[in-house]
């Protein structure tokens, strides 16, 4: 298996050229709610955005986002930001996850910025905010548990 | 709403059978982009508890390698099967937002077979709904747990003609 999150050299050398887009190829359900990632402008992490899709819709009425596309997207999020940040290339297991949310997701562009409160030798707790107009005014936050397993070796 | 009102209302609801809650959900979820487009379908609903299924498809794939669904996939149905059961757990149906939700990840789901969800609401109060749903493909071995709490926005904020609709009556509000 040359490639994947399974293979480690994959893994270290996606994450060494901060290639998150590599990853986001490989989930299926991320690219169809269409996640995309980029460089922080303003730091040295990570923003993650949201395509406003049309069949990302749950509510036609006012219209806004489905609440559990958003929790997707933040869990996401949440995953892929651990896996760039975490000290060395790991492949993380959602252990739980919980959102709250704040405001009603208009069907607009959704960013997320995540903040990693903990990374224990199996354990990490990461933090996610989401918005849409102003970052001062998240639609959500959102916040994962998550065991950090070592990578199969190449070999495996 | 007068207490008159509110009772005329809950007519539209008293006395629905469990067929006509299944159908009511199920246009309730074809009205609903995402999960259109996903094909998830009602199998069953006794108020207050209803069953779905997400049929298979490889958009849900969250690991290639290892043919495991997306995390986010889980969290999404069980957002859709509580907030479904909300609506039948209701005096009358109200447009609920979900105000928290969260998900415990017992073990992974596999590719090629469906998802069940069922979620049943566990109180209601003046201002809110509790809810629990259960995902699994096999159901001596849940995949998750979720617990979700629902706002109640009221009858004032919920449009004319909602429970209307939602059993494909005309609406004549």
């Amino acid at each position: 298996m040359p490639e994947g999150f399974h293979d480690v050299a994959w893994l270290a050398r996606t994450r060494d050229q901060g290639d998150v887009s590599a990853w986001l190829e490989r989930l299926p359900y991320a690219r169809h709610i269409g996640v995309s990632a980029s460089r922080d402008a303003a730091g040295d992490g990570l923003v993650f955005r949201l395509e406003p899709h049309e069949h990302n819709v749950g509510n036609i009425l006012l219209p806004a986002l489905h609440g559990g596309v958003v929790a997707a997207f933040m869990e996401t999020a949440g995953t892929l930001d651990l896996m760039f940040s975490a000290r060395e290339p790991r492949l993380p297991r959602i252990v739980d996850f919980s959102i709250d949310y704040l405001r009603t997701a208009r069907v607009v562009p959704t960013y997320a910025r995540c903040q990693l409160l903990r990374e224990g030798r199996r354990l990490a707790n990461v933090q996610v905010t989401a918005w849409q107009e102003a970052e001062d005014q998240p639609v959500a936050t959102a916040r994962l548990h998550l065991v950090l397993a070592a990578p199969e070796p190449s070999d495996a | 709403m007068n207490e008159r009102e509110e009772l005329q209302k809950g007519a539209v609801v008293a006395g629905r059978s469990p067929d006509s809650w299944r159908a009511g959900l199920s246009r309730f979820v074809t009205i609903i982009p995402h999960t259109r487009n996903l094909g998830l379908e009602v199998e069953e609903a006794s108020p207050p508890w209803v069953r779905m299924r997400l049929p298979w498809r490889d958009e849900l794939l969250g690991d290639v390698d290892h043919g495991l669904v997306h995390g986010g996939v889980l969290t999404m149905l069980l957002d859709t099967v509580c907030g479904s059961a909300v609506l039948c757990g209701l005096p009358s149906p109200e447009v609920c937002p979900t105000l928290d939700l969260r998900v415990d990840h017992y073990r992974p789901a596999l590719a090629g077979q469906p998802i069940m969800a069922e979620a049943r609401v566990l109180r209601v109060t003046g201002a809110m709904v509790f809810t629990e749903g259960t995902l699994w493909q096999d159901p001596q071995r849940p995949i998750a747990r979720g617990i979700g709490n629902f706002v109640r926005l009221g009858p004032r904020n919920t449009p004319p003609g909602f429970a209307e609709a939602l059993f494909g009556e005309a609406d004549h509000a």
